[in-house]
C-alpha cells in the first residue's frame, strides 16, 4: 500500500524514458505523452484520495527504516501539489503540440517535459533533506534543457544566466546541507525536526537554516534574490514558461514551507518575522516590475514574485488561517499562472508580438482570448469570488489576528497594482478600435484555447466551491502547526 | 431572495442567445421583464407594518460566507430603486440605443450590475457584500467602456477602475479587520457586538479603510474625479448606475455601518466634514461645466456629498432626510440624465453652448426638465419631492448636538452656512441647465442634427419619473410611514414617524430657502461676469492632474525602479544575491550568538604531507584568480582537483578518490575540448572599486562557510546516524564497502536520480549540438 | 586538521565566486569547478576527518570513517559533473551564437 507514494515520481519518469525512444516519431510520441499524463493524472488522483482518507503515506525505499534510509512522505500537502502540479501537466501537454516547433518536439521536449514533473514530485514528496537536493537537480536539469531547446540567440543568452545562478545556489544547498549534518548527524527531516527541537535551536542552526533559506529563496525568487528570473522565463515556449512559472518557483516556496514549519520553527521572531518583510518587498518590487514593461509576457513573469510574496507571507505570520492562506494560494497561483503563461503566448503568437504598444482592438478579431484575459485578471489579482480570494482573506484574516497592519495594507495595494498591470492588457490590447492592417493569418487552435479554459476553471472552481476545498486546505494548516505529527508519522515512535 | 438577486446573472447568460433576433425584436424588450419582475416582488413587502426578515443560504459555511440576505427598511428602498429604475432604465434603452450596437453585450453587462447591486445591498454577509461590491465595479467598467473605441470612455474605463477597485480592497481590509475583532461576518452580529469594535485600538484605521470603500464608490471629494468621466457611458448607464443606484453604494455602505460607528466622534467629523466638502466644490464645479452630462456628473457628485453629509449628522432628522433624498434624488436626477440623453440623440451634440431655445422643437422634453430641475434646485412649491427632502437638510444643519469635542462644535456650526453656499451653486447650475438648453437664442446652425421631439417611447421613462417627483412632492406621506421610516429606523434606531409638511413656520430652515433662492437668482443672471473666478479657483489645480500624474509616475518610476537593477547583468544579480546572503548571515550568526561554542578539543592530528597538499591548493586557486592564459588557467584548476583526491585519500576515502580521478580526468579532457573552442582570456580591466566589490564578496562568503563550519563541528549534541549502516552494511545490505551498500542501498533512490540527472544532461547536451548541425545545415 | 580544511574550502569558495564575478565564461566556469571542490571538502568535514579506518568491512577493524558523507559526496560528484558538462557546451554555444564570451555584453535589451 505505502508503494503508492512513488507512483507520482515513478510514472513520469518512466513516461519520460518510453518517449525518449519514440523519438522520431512525432505523432505517436504525442499520443504517448496524452495518455501518460492522464494516466498519471488518474493514478495521482486515486493516491490523493486515499491520502486524504487514510492518511498521510510513508514510504521506506528499499525497506530501510526510517531516519536511515530515504524517506517519501506523501502527505496531504504534498498530494494536493502533486495533483495540482499534474493538472498543470496535463494541460501543458495537451497544449505542447499546438505551440511546439516540429523541431523542438523532436529535440526531446516530451522527455525533458516528463523528467522535469518527476523532479518536482519528487521534490513534493521527500522526506530526506539530501534527497531533496537530488530531486531539485533533476528538475534543474530537465529546466536547462527546456530553456534552450530551440537554442536562438537570446534563450541561450539567458539560459546561462539562469544556469549559473541555480549552480551556485545548488552548491550552496549541499553545503548547507552537509554544515546541518555536522550539527544533528542526520540527513532526514523528521529527525532533523526533533533533534532540532531538542537543542531548541542554537544559533549555529538558526544560521544554518538562513543559507537554506537563501538557497530555497533564490530558486523562489524572492525579494531580493529574484533578478534572474524574470527574463529566462520568456524566453522559451510558452508552454516551458507555463511549466516554469507553476511549478520551478514553487518547489523553493514549498521547500521554505516544509522547513520552516517543520524544522527550524523555533526562533520565529528572527526568520518568520524577517519573512514577513521580504513578503512585503516581494511585493512591492514585484508590481513595480510587472508595472515596469510593455512586454505582455514579462508582464506575467513579474507576476510571479508578489505571488510569492503572497505565500511566504502566510508562512511569516505563522498562525493557522495565514498558513492555510498560503497554501490555497499556492494552489491557486499554480493555477492561474500557468493559465497566464499559456494565455499570453497565444495572444503574442496571434498579435505577432508580445510588445503591448503594437497591439489594439484585438478583442474583435479575438473576443475568446479577450475574455479569458479579463477573467485571468481579476482571477490573479484575488477579486471574489474567483480562487484567489480566498487565499488571500484567509492570509489578510491571519495578519489581522497578529496585528500585522503594515503587511495588509501593501497587500491590498500589491492586488491593486496586480489588477492594474494585467488589465493593462485587456484596455490597451483588446480595446480600441479595429486595425485595419492586421492580418488574420493566425488563428488560435481549439487545442491551446481548452486547455486555458479548463484551467480557469478549475480556479474558478477553487473560488466558488471552496466549500469543498477550503476544510481540506485547514486540515493541513493545522497539521502543519504541529511538526510532531510528522515527525511521530516518520519516524514511528 | 437568493433568485430575486441571482436571476438577472443567469438570464445574462442567455442574452446572447436572444440577441440574434435581434433584427426583428430589441433585446431590451426580453430583459425589460427582469428588473419589472423584481420590483413586482419586492413592492409587496411596502406597509406600515413591515417587519425585517432574513433569508439565509449557505455557501462557503466554514469560512462563515454565506448568501445571508436581510431585508430592512433600508435595503427595501434600495432594492426597490434598483429595480424600479432598472426597469425604466431598460425601457429607455430600447429606444436609445440602436440594434446595430452590440446590444447583447450591453444586456449582459446591465444584468450582471443589476444582479451585484441587488447582492450588495442585500447581503448581511460582509465577504458576500463585497464580493458583489466588486462585481459592481467591474460591470461599471465594461459598461463604461461599452464604446471602447474611444480614446476618452478607455481613460475613463480603466480610471474608474482603478479607484473604485482602490476603494473595494481598502473596504475588504476593513471588512476583514472587523471580522477578526468581533469573530463573525455578519453585520448585523457585529453591530450587536459594537463595544468591542468601538475599544479596538484600530478603531480609526478600520473607520478609516471602511469610508475609502464607501466615498470612492460614492465619488466623495477627492475621489469624485473618476464620475464625470464615467460619463463616456451610454446615457442609460449613466441614469443608472451612475446617478440613481452604484454610486450610491457608498452611501449605502456609511448608512449600513452607521449603528456602530456613530458612537465615535470622528466618524461625525469625517464623514461630514467629506460630505460638506464634496457638496460645496462640486456644486461650484458644475457651473463650470459645458457638457450636459458633465453638468449631471458634478451635480450627483454634490447631491452625493449633502447625503453623505446628513448621514454624518447622524441625528434622526438628518437621517430621515437622507433616506428621503436619496429616494428624491433618484427620481430627478434619473429623469434629467434621460432628458440629456434625449437631447443628445435628438440634435447630436451635448455641448450647452450649442444648444439654446429647444423649447419649441422639444416642448415635451422641456416640460420634464423644468420639473426635474426646479426639485433639484429646491425651488419652493409644493409639487416638487425635491425641496422638502433639501428643507429637512436644512433644518439639521441647525439642530446638530456636538458638546464633546471642540473642534466637531466648531465644524458643527459653520455647516448650515457651507450647506446654503453649496445650495446657492446647485440653483445656479439647475437653472443654467434648463435655461440654457431650453430658453435663449436658437442655435441651429450649430447643431449637427435638426432638432425635433424625442418619439413617445423615449419619453415614457422620464415621464414616470417626473410623476414621481411631482406625486411624491404633492402626498410625501404616502411614501413616509411605509417604506422612508422603516430606512431611516434601520440606520438610527430613534427615528419615529413624522408627518412630512410643506409650511412649518417661518423656521431657520425655510430662511435658508429663501436664502438660495434670492442668492442663486442673482448669480445666475449675472453668470457671465463672475464666471472668471473659474480660471482663479481650480485655474490649474485639479484633482484630474493629479490622478494623470499619479499613474504617469507610477508607470514612469516603475520603469525607472526596474531598469536600475534589471540590467540583464550576471554579475550584478549575483553580487546582489551574495551581497543579501553575506549580510542576513552575519547578522543572524551575531544576534543568535552561533560562533560562541567554538572547541579545539576533537580535531584530527594534522601531518606534514596534509599540509603540503593544502598550502599548493590554495595557492592554485588563488591563482585563477589572476592567470591569463587559458591553458594555464585550466591546468591550475586541475591541480585543484586532484588534491582533492589526494585529500579523499588521506582522509580515509578511497571510492570518493577514484571516482574524483575519473572526473577530474574527463572533465580536463572537456575543458581542453572547450579549449580550442573559447576565446583567449583578457585581462582583467577592472576598476579598484569592481575589484574591491568582488573581493569582498568573495571573502564574506568565504568566511561564512569557514566559520559555520568551525561552529557546526564544534557542536557535540548528536551522534550521527552513520553508526546503523556500519552495522547493517553487511547483515542487511550483503555488502562490505559501506560507501558502496548506501549508495545502492540505503540511499539507492539518490543513486537512481543521480543517473537520471547525468542522463538528462547527456541529452541535453546532444540536442544542442544536433540544433548546431541542423542550424548549420540550413 | 578539520579547521584547516575547513579554511581551505573557505578560500575554495572565495577563489570560485571571485572568478564567478568576472566577465569571461570559462573564468565563471572554472569558478563554478571550484565551487563544486569547496562544497564537497565541507561535506567530508562534517563527518569528521581520520576517524578510523576507510569503511570497507573487516574483521580486524572495530572503527571506521563515516561513511554517509561520503555516499553523498559520490552523488554530489557525479550531478555537478553533469552540470558542469552541460554548462561548457551551453557556454561554447552561447559565445558561438552571441559572437562574444563576454557576459556583461550578453545584457540584452532594457527592460521594455
Amino acid at each position: 500500500m505505502s508503494n503508492l507514494a512513488i507512483l507520482p515520481i515513478i510514472i513520469p519518469m518512466l513516461s519520460g524514458i518510453i518517449v525518449a525512444f519514440t523519438n522520431k516519431n512525432v505523432k505517436r510520441t504525442r499520443i504517448l505523452t496524452k495518455l501518460f499524463v492522464i494516466i498519471s493524472l488518474i493514478v495521482t488522483s486515486y493516491v490523493t484520495y486515499v491520502v486524504f482518507t487514510e492518511g498521510s503515506i510513508i514510504l521506506e525505499t528499499g525497506d530501510w527504516v526510517a531516519p536511515y534510509g530515504i524517506i517519501m512522505v506523501a502527505d496531504e500537502l504534498s498530494i494536493i501539489l502533486i495533483l495540482t502540479t499534474n493538472i498543470i501537466a496535463a494541460t501543458a501537454a495537451f497544449y505542447a503540440p499546438h505551440s511546439l516547433s516540429l523541431k523542438q518536439e523532436n529535440h526531446y521536449f516530451y522527455t525533458f517535459f516528463f523528467l522535469l514533473i518527476t523532479g518536482v514530485s519528487g521534490a513534493f514528496l521527500t522526506g530526506d533533506l539530501f534527497n531533496l537536493f537530488v530531486f531539485f537537480e533533476v528538475l534543474l536539469m530537465a529546466s536547462y534543457a527546456l530553456i534552450v531547446l530551440g537554442g536562438e540567440r537570446v534563450q541561450l543568452r539567458e539560459s546561462i544566466k539562469y544556469v549559473l545562478i541555480n549552480l551556485f545556489s545548488s552548491m550552496l544547498f549541499v553545503t548547507a546541507v552537509a554544515l546541518l549534518y555536522g550539527v544533528v548527524g542526520t540527513v532526514n527531516m523528521a529527525q532533523i525536526a526533533e533533534r532540532v527541537a531538542e537543542v531548541d535551536q542554537k544559533g549555529i542552526l538558526t544560521t544554518i537554516g538562513v543559507l537554506l533559506f537563501f538557497v530555497f529563496g533564490t530558486k523562489a525568487a524572492l525579494f531580493p534574490l529574484y533578478y534572474w528570473l524574470p527574463r529566462p522565463y520568456i524566453v522559451p515556449n510558452p508552454v516551458v514558461s507555463a511549466l516554469f512559472g507553476a511549478l520551478l518557483t514553487k518547489v523553493g516556496i514549498y521547500s521554505i514551507l516544509r522547513v520552516f514549519t517543520l524544522i527550524f520553527t523555533h526562533r520565529p521572531d528572527i526568520t518568520h518575522e524577517a519573512f514577513i518583510w521580504i513578503a512585503g518587498l516581494s511585493m512591492l518590487f514585484g508590481v513595480i516590475g510587472a508595472l515596469s514593461t510593455n512586454n505582455i509576457k514579462l508582464i506575467i513573469a513579474y507576476n510571479i514574485i508578489p505571488a510569492i510574496g503572497f505565500i511566504i507571507m502566510g508562512i511569516g505570520i505563522f498562525n493557522k488561517d495565514a498558513l492555510s492562506g498560503s497554501i490555497y494560494y499556492f494552489v491557486h497561483d499554480m493555477i492561474i499562472k500557468s493559465a497566464l503563461f499559456l494565455l499570453v503566448g497565444v495572444i503574442s503568437y496571434v498579435a505577432g508580438t508580445s510588445d503591448l504598444r503594437k497591439m489594439k482592438g484585438l478583442i474583435h478579431y479575438y473576443p475568446v482570448l479577450g475574455w479569458l484575459l479579463f477573467i485571468s485578471a481579476f482571477v490573479l489579482a484575488g477579486i471574489p469570488p474567483f480562487s484567489g480570494f480566498i487565499g488571500k482573506l484567509l492570509l489578510l484574516k491571519g495578519a489581522l489576528s497578529n496585528d500585522e497592519v503594515a503587511i495588509t495594507i501593501i497587500a491590498l495595494l500589491s492586488s491593486l497594482l496586480i489588477l492594474y498591470s494585467v488589465m493593462k492588457i485587456f484596455i490597451r490590447g483588446f480595446w480600441g478600435e479595429k486595425d485595419a492592417t492586421f492580418s488574420l493569418t493566425k488563428k488560435p487552435a481549439q487545442g491551446q484555447i481548452i486547455p486555458i479554459v479548463c484551467l480557469l476553471a478549475v480556479s474558478v472552481f477553487l473560488g466558488i466551491g471552496a466549500e469543498y476545498v477550503y476544510p481540506a486546505i485547514d486540515g493541513i494548516a493545522e497539521y502543519l502547526l504541529d511538526p510532531e505529527i510528522y515527525i511521530d508519522s516518520v519516524l514511528k515512535e | 431572495m437568493l433568485t430575486a438577486v441571482l436571476i438577472p446573472l443567469i438570464f445574462a447568460f442567455f442574452v446572447p442567445f436572444i440577441s440574434k433576433y435581434k433584427q426583428k425584436v430589441h433585446t431590451g424588450v426580453f430583459v425589460l421583464i427582469i428588473p419589472l419582475g423584481i420590483f413586482l416582488y419586492f413592492i409587496q413587502f411596502i406597509g406600515k407594518d413591515f417587519a425585517p426578515f432574513i433569508h439565509e443560504y449557505s455557501w462557503i459555511p466554514s469560512l462563515g460566507i454565506n448568501f445571508d440576505f436581510y431585508l430592512d427598511g433600508l435595503s427595501l428602498l434600495f432594492v426597490l430603486l434598483i429595480s424600479g429604475i432598472g426597469t425604466l432604465v431598460v425601457l429607455y434603452s430600447i429606444f436609445y440605443l440602436d440594434t446595430s450596437e452590440k446590444l447583447s453585450h450591453f444586456y449582459v453587462y446591465l444584468l450582471m450590475f443589476m444582479s451585484a447591486m441587488l447582492g450588495v445591498i442585500l447581503s448581511d454577509n460582509v465577504f458576500v457584500l463585497y464580493t458583489f461590491w466588486e462585481l459592481t465595479s467591474i460591470s461599471s467598467f465594461l459598461l463604461i467602456g461599452y464604446w471602447h473605441h474611444r480614446e476618452r470612455s478607455r481613460y475613463g474605463a480603466q480610471k474608474s477602475m482603478l479607484i473604485t477597485i482602490f476603494g473595494g480592497l481598502s473596504m475588504l481590509g476593513g471588512l476583514i479587520f472587523l471580522s477578526v475583532i468581533t469573530n463573525t461576518t455578519s453585520i448585523r452580529a457585529m453591530i450587536n457586538s459594537m463595544d468591542e469594535i468601538l475599544n479596538s485600538n484600530y478603531l480609526p484605521l478600520i473607520m478609516v479603510l471602511i469610508l475609502l470603500g464607501a466615498f470612492t464608490k460614492s465619488a466623495q471629494f477627492p475621489f469624485h474625479i473618476w464620475l464625470p468621466d464615467a460619463m463616456e457611458a451610454p446615457t442609460p448607464v449613466s441614469a443608472y448606475l451612475h446617478s440613481a443606484t452604484m454610486v450610491k453604494a457608498g452611501i449605502y455602505l456609511v448608512a449600513r455601518f452607521s449603528p456602530i460607528f456613530h458612537a465615535y466622534e470622528w466618524f461625525f467629523i469625517t464623514v461630514s466634514l467629506i460630505g460638506i466638502v464634496t457638496l460645496v466644490w462640486a456644486s461650484y464645479m458644475a457651473v463650470r461645466q459645458t457638457d450636459l452630462k458633465a453638468i449631471l456628473a458634478f451635480s450627483t457628485v454634490s447631491q452625493l456629498g449633502m447625503i453623505m453629509a446628513m448621514l454624518g449628522f447622524g441625528t434622526e432628522a438628518a437621517v430621515f432626510a437622507a433616506v428621503f433624498h436619496i429616494l428624491n434624488h433618484a427620481t430627478f436626477k434619473g429623469s434629467l440624465f434621460m432628458i440629456a440623453g434625449i437631447i443628445d440623440h435628438e440634435t447630436g451634440t451635448r455641448d450647452i453652448r450649442k444648444l439654446g431655445g429647444l423649447l419649441t422643437f422639444m416642448p415635451m422634453s422641456a416640460t420634464l426638465a423644468l420639473f426635474g430641475t426646479f426639485s433639484m434646485a429646491g425651488v419652493p412649491l409644493p409639487f416638487l419631492n425635491g425641496f422638502y427632502s433639501k428643507e429637512l437638510f436644512f433644518e439639521s444643519t441647525t439642530h446638530l448636538n456636538i458638546t464633546s469635542n471642540t473642534f466637531a462644535a466648531t465644524f458643527a456650526d459653520i455647516i448650515p452656512y457651507l450647506a446654503v453656499f453649496g445650495s446657492i451653486f446647485t440653483f445656479v447650475y439647475s437653472m443654467y441647465f434648463f435655461f440654457g438648453v431650453f430658453m435663449g437664442q436658437k442655435k441651429l446652425d450649430l447643431l449637427p442634427k435638426k432638432p425635433h421631439e424625442a418619439p413617445l417611447g423615449m419619453l415614457l421613462s422620464p415621464i414616470v419619473l417626473v410623476l414621481g417627483v411631482i406625486i411624491i412632492g404633492l402626498f410625501p406621506n404616502i411614501v413616509n410611514g411605509t417604506l422612508l421610516t422603516h430606512a431611516a429606523k434601520s440606520i438610527n434606531g430613534n427615528v419615529d414617524y413624522h408627518a412630512i409638511q410643506f409650511w412649518h413656520g417661518l423656521k431657520p430652515a425655510f430662511l435658508m430657502s429663501l436664502a438660495v433662492v434670492g442668492i442663486g437668482t442673482i448669480l445666475f443672471l449675472t453668470i457671465k461676469k463672475w464666471r472668471k473666478i473659474y480660471s482663479v479657483i481650480p485655474g490649474k489645480l485639479s484633482f484630474n492632474e493629479l490622478y494623470d500624474k499619479t499613474i504617469d509616475i507610477t508607470d514612469r518610476y516603475a520603469k525607472r525602479i526596474t531598469n536600475f537593477y534589471m540590467t540583464g547583468s550576471l554579475k550584478l544579480y549575483m553580487s546582489i544575491i551574495l551581497g543579501a546572503i553575506i549580510a542576513f548571515s552575519f547578522l543572524i550568526m551575531v544576534t543568535t550568538d552561533g560562533f560562541s561554542h567554538i572547541t579545539f578539543n576533537d580535531l584530527a592530528d594534522v601531518e606534514w604531507i596534509d599540509i603540503t597538499v593544502i598550502i599548493v591548493m590554495a595557492l592554485a586557486a588563488i591563482c585563477t584568480i589572476f592567470v591569463n592564459n587559458k591553458l594555464s588557467l585550466i591546468i591550475i584548476t586541475g591541480i585543484v582537483g586532484f588534491g582533492i583526491s589526494i585529500l579523499f585519500v588521506i582522509f580515509r576515502a578511497p571510492d570518493l578518490a577514484l571516482t574524483q580521478l575519473v572526473v577530474e580526468t574527463v572533465s580536463m579532457a572537456l575543458f581542453l575540448l572547450a579549449y580550442y573552442h573559447l576565446p583567449e582570456l583578457r585581462k582583467r580591466n577592472e576598476t579598484i572599486t569592481t575589484s574591491a566589490s568582488n573581493a569582498i564578496l568573495s571573502l564574506g562568503i568565504g568566511t561564512i562557510i569557514t566559520m559555520v563550519g568551525i561552529a557546526a563541528h564544534s557542536s557535540d549534541w548528536f551522534e550521527t546516524i552513520s553508526d546503523y549502516f556500519v552495522e547493517t552494511a553487511y547483515s542487511l545490505g550483503g555488502g562490505h564497502n559501506i560507501v558502496n551498500v548506501i549508495l545502492v542501498d540505503m540511499r539507492g533512490l539518490d543513486t537512481l536520480f543521480e543517473i537520471t540527472v547525468l542522463g538528462i544532461a547527456a541529452l541535453a547536451i546532444y540536442a544542442l549540438i544536433k540544433v548546431r548541425k541542423n542550424k548549420e545545415a540550413e | 586538521m578539520e579547521y584547516i580544511v575547513l579554511i581551505l574550502s573557505g578560500i575554495l569558495f572565495a577563489t570560485a565566486i571571485y572568478n564567478i564575478l568576472q566577465k569571461q565564461l570559462l573564468r565563471i566556469i572554472i569558478g563554478t569547478v571550484l565551487i563544486s571542490h569547496g562544497a564537497h571538502l565541507v561535506i567530508l568535514t562534517m563527518g569528521k576527518l581520520k576517524r578510523g579506518q576507510p569503511p570497507i568491512l573487516d574483521e580486524s577493524v572495530t572503527s571506521y570513517t563515516d561513511p554517509l558523507p561520503q555516499a553523498l559526496i559520490l552523488t554530489s560528484i557525479v550531478i555537478s559533473f553533469g552540470i558542469t558538462s552541460l554548462l561548457l557546451v551551453l557556454s561554447y554555444r552561447t559565445a558561438k551564437e552571441n559572437n562574444t564570451d563576454n557576459m556583461e555584453e550578453m545584457r540584452g535589451e532594457s527592460n521594455e
